[in-house]
């Protein structure tokens, strides 16, 4: 189930706020898990059991490994579990893009398993391992009630679009939250922001890019208004989506971390990818950079490690090889700015910002496309290289009808909106005028998202296929 | 505001918001169709465990939640004031407004379209028509955006090459261009058809190329009601409606219409008043929507007969023909097999009319 659908938002989301709002405290983690447990089986009613095996593998394994702690028992469980997991990952996401090269390779031809894609399989198969990994660690206790481990995992807001949740960082609130009239008007603000994000501005940059695939007529300033605006639609799909996440767990008294935090205006790779899908990063930073050596290595170690961990960022998000090139292209940047850019671009923000700008959008076109030659093609466009024209009446059509949504996304990717509610809200005037305002502007934005939900508008979830 | 008030507001209106009309969408009564979108509605899809396990009832649940959304039409009214109004976009779904007229982006120019439509006409041609003592026309009939689009910076067919290309694929017939007789007032505000009161001149440019001299005199009449067109509803935005006029005079008022559209005659009027308070008004013409019809005039001073292979265009124009011809015949190919047209119609000494709009060429698929 979207978020961003009529369904999830007037059925589905009103009968969980009453009935979570309505059991009580003891049972509301039950609550929650058959709440999400509906949630997925909407989308995926068979996938279900799929997920459940995860669970019971997490849990298992961790009531083991604290049994056996420190013995060798203990880690040969942490392995038996994480090579599950990442079986299943690997099964269900990748066996015929392993196959498909393999044929590739020796000229044979075994058949394709076209296994549909569970939904949510990257995130919660991350979550599961983290679990596993954080109580061998001995950084999180295992968790002896089941019911409550389900809930981590199988938690709606987060299920099928993160952000990846550590179970360290939410144990305490598994047995323990609150909730309050603050924190769930701080939820409903999130959320709205999120709607509006993902349904006003994404999805209308979403039918720009559609129109740019298309199209048969290409030209040097489409393939830059595509790359503008793919690089801005991704961002508030999934930032978006990030958002309504964290409104959600708020409504029901789980504080998920931060996912995104304006990586549009970072002067570096190093730093976007401090501000870009925050929690997938320092998961591999967490559990597969820092096991192997992170930079407490050789020079050529580090180099292999940052390859390593960018190969299987790319590799995560999808398994073709523009996602694994994708990884490598962003390991290249870091490469280059950890061993001498980093300190120019501390001296110039601009150029910083604007070489950030510039490589990201590349990356996106690498991402967005489906395959590499059509991704070349488009920056070989962007660049004056394929001989297009500099642009055409249909492209100009588009350009000036989409100019407003491109500008409010360009605005809306920085903080600017931000600091001006604050700035305002420091005058007694400014306050009430941003309170009377603020009423207005949940209200319409979620009205405007309904009108948009309701006329069927261009409304997939980008990341759902991850 | 202190901080504390502000969020008990907020909590409040939003929830208000939300389960109001989530309350509504639950036990609000469903309609089954929408006349402003002219289309049926989604029902609730049936809950079985077969229908859960394949998704379909997950599917057909979430089309039902979108169609059957307390207030839909203003709902998608809001969407449209947000597109066209907030985020200054030039169209909605393809559906725009300019110099009061609305109307639907059409394109691009499809060239397997336009080889579709003419292998289509061809196909009868050389079936029924060819070496058989019958004069054959064609005329092209450019839709509203022809007067709109390019100047109101739309996307926009090339229209002088679109009508040049289906010249040249049917170039045994002969041409008759109305196009220099068309503006956009010939047009409905809301809707995509053109107004009867409006192309007398080109109904006697038709006669006049096809040898007939047409007087053209008429009485114009007015329906009360106000006509809401195609994209009046589609568009969900309030705009200034439009009038239908209809013309009679003697020819008109006396010919008999038979419709063929349950496989027995059955007489219709040339203006059916029942359907002009229907859902479609234009459908007053002709009772719309038929694959054969025929109009006799029993005052005819001549044998004549016209065959008319036409759109929804060729309901309110064929009424103006009447006077010089004997009998005219009205073949909607897109509601049945050409092949069948044979068994129908006795092609011998008739003149031909092939009439088609820029839209149904364009989008030609629907010609069997």
């Amino acid at each position: 189930m979207l978020f961003s659908s009529i369904t999830f938002l007037y059925y589905f989301l009103p009968c969980v706020l009453l009935i979570y709002f309505l059991t009580p405290k003891k049972l509301k983690n039950t609550a929650l898990l058959l709440s999400s447990i509906i949630f997925y089986a909407w989308g995926e009613p068979k996938y279900v059991v799929l997920m459940t095996v995860g669970i019971l593998n997490g849990f298992i394994a961790g009531l083991l490994i604290e049994k056996y702690n420190g013995a060798k028992t203990a880690k040969a469980v942490l392995w038996v579990s994480s090579l599950i997991s990442i079986g299943f990952l690997g099964y269900f996401k990748y066996a015929d893009f392993f196959i498909e090269n393999f044929n590739a390779a020796t000229g044979l031809s075994v058949p394709l398993l076209k296994i549909a894609l569970p939904v949510g399989i990257s995130f919660y198969t991350f979550q599961i391992l983290s679990y596993v990994i954080d109580v061998y660690r001995k950084d999180a206790a295992a968790q002896r009630n089941i019911i409550d481990l389900a809930a981590y995992v199988s938690m709606f807001p987060q299920l099928i679009a993160g952000p990846i949740v550590r179970y360290s960082d939410v144990a305490a609130q598994l047995k323990e939250r609150t909730h309050s009239i603050s924190k769930a008007a701080s939820g409903i603000r999130v959320f709205v922001v999120g709607l509006g994000k993902k349904v006003l501005i994404a999805n209308a940059l979403g039918e720009l890019c559609k129109a740019y695939s298309e199209s048969e007529e290409r030209s040097v300033i489409f393939c830059w208004i595509y790359a503008v605006s793919y690089s801005l639609q991704i961002y508030f799909d999934f930032s978006g989506y990030s958002d309504m996440a964290v409104g959600l767990g708020r409504l029901l008294g789980f504080e998920l971390c931060e996912n995104f935090r304006y990586p549009y205006i970072s002067e570096s790779i190093t730093e976007f990818w401090r501000r870009w899908h925050i929690s997938l990063g320092t998961w591999f930073r967490d559990y597969v950079y820092i096991p192997l050596g992170g930079n407490r290595v050789s020079k050529l170690g580090h180099l292999r490690n940052i390859l390593v961990v960018w190969m299987l960022t790319g590799f995560w998000h999808g398994a073709a090889w523009n996602f694994i090139i994708w990884g490598l292209y962003f390991a290249v940047f870091l490469i280059i700015e950890k061993f001498f850019l980093l300190k120019y671009l501390k001296k110039t923000k601009a150029a910083g910002r604007l070489y950030v700008i510039l490589t990201v959008m590349i990356s996106f076109v690498i991402f967005g496309a489906e395959n590499m030659g059509s991704a070349m093609d488009c920056i070989g466009g962007m660049f004056g290289f394929k001989g297009l024209p500099l642009i055409s009446a249909e492209q100009g059509y588009y350009l000036r009808s989409f100019s407003i949504v491109i500008i409010a996304a360009a605005i809306g990717a920085t903080p600017l909106p931000r600091i001006i509610v604050e700035n305002a809200s420091k005058t007694k005037i400014g306050a009430v005028a941003v309170s009377v305002t603020e009423i207005f502007f949940l209200v319409g934005v979620t009205a405007a998202a309904t009108a948009y939900l309701v006329d069927g508008s261009f409304n997939p979830f980008m990341y759902f296929r991850f | 505001m202190n901080e504390k008030r502000r969020n008990i507001i907020v909590v409040i209106v939003m929830a208000l918001f939300l389960f109001g009309l989530s309350l509504w969408s639950w036990i609000g009564k469903d309609r089954d169709y929408s006349e402003s979108e002219r289309r049926k509605l989604a029902s609730k899809p049936k809950l079985s465990a077969s229908t859960v396990i394949d998704g379909s009832f997950m599917s057909d649940f979430e089309v039902y939640a979108m169609d059957t959304f307390p207030m839909r039409d203003a709902f998608r009214g809001i969407k449209s004031v947000s597109e066209l109004g907030v985020f200054r976009k030039l169209d909605n779904n393809g559906l725009y407004i300019s110099s009061g007229h609305l109307s639907r982006i059409e394109y691009p120019y499809s060239e397997r379209m336009l080889e579709h439509a003419s292998e289509r006409m061809n196909n009868i041609y050389d079936k029924f028509l060819a070496n058989k003592s019958v004069n054959v026309y064609f005329s092209v009939i450019p839709d509203k955006n022809c007067f709109l689009a390019e100047k109101s910076g739309r996307l926009s067919l090339d229209y002088p090459a679109f009508i040049e290309e289906m010249k040249q694929r049917t170039d045994h017939m002969k041409y008759i261009d109305i196009t220099d007789l068309l503006e956009l007032d010939d047009f409905y505000r809301t809707d995509t058809h053109w107004r009867q009161e409006r192309i007398v001149d080109v109904a006697k440019r038709l006669a006049s190329e096809m040898g007939a001299e047409l007087k053209g005199e008429y009485t114009e009449n007015v329906l009360e009601s106000p006509f809401k067109g195609v994209y009046y509803g589609q568009l969900a935005i309030p705009v200034r409606t439009d009038m239908i006029h209809y013309l009679t005079n003697d020819s008109i008022e006396k010919c008999k219409v038979t419709s063929y559209n349950t496989g027995k005659p059955i007489e219709i009027g040339v203006y059916n008043m029942d359907k002009a308070v229907g859902r479609d008004p234009y459908e007053m013409f002709l009772s719309g929507a038929d694959p054969f019809i025929e109009i006799e005039n029993p005052n005819a001073d001549n044998d004549r007969e016209l065959v008319i292979f036409r759109d929804s265009f060729g309901s309110s124009l064929a009424p103006l023909l009447i006077e010089v011809y004997s009998k005219i015949t009205l073949v909607d190919i897109r509601y049945m097999q050409s092949e069948a047209v044979g068994a129908m119609v006795g092609f011998n000494d008739q003149d031909v009319l092939f009439m088609y709009s820029t839209l149904i060429l364009n989008n030609s698929l629907a010609l069997r």
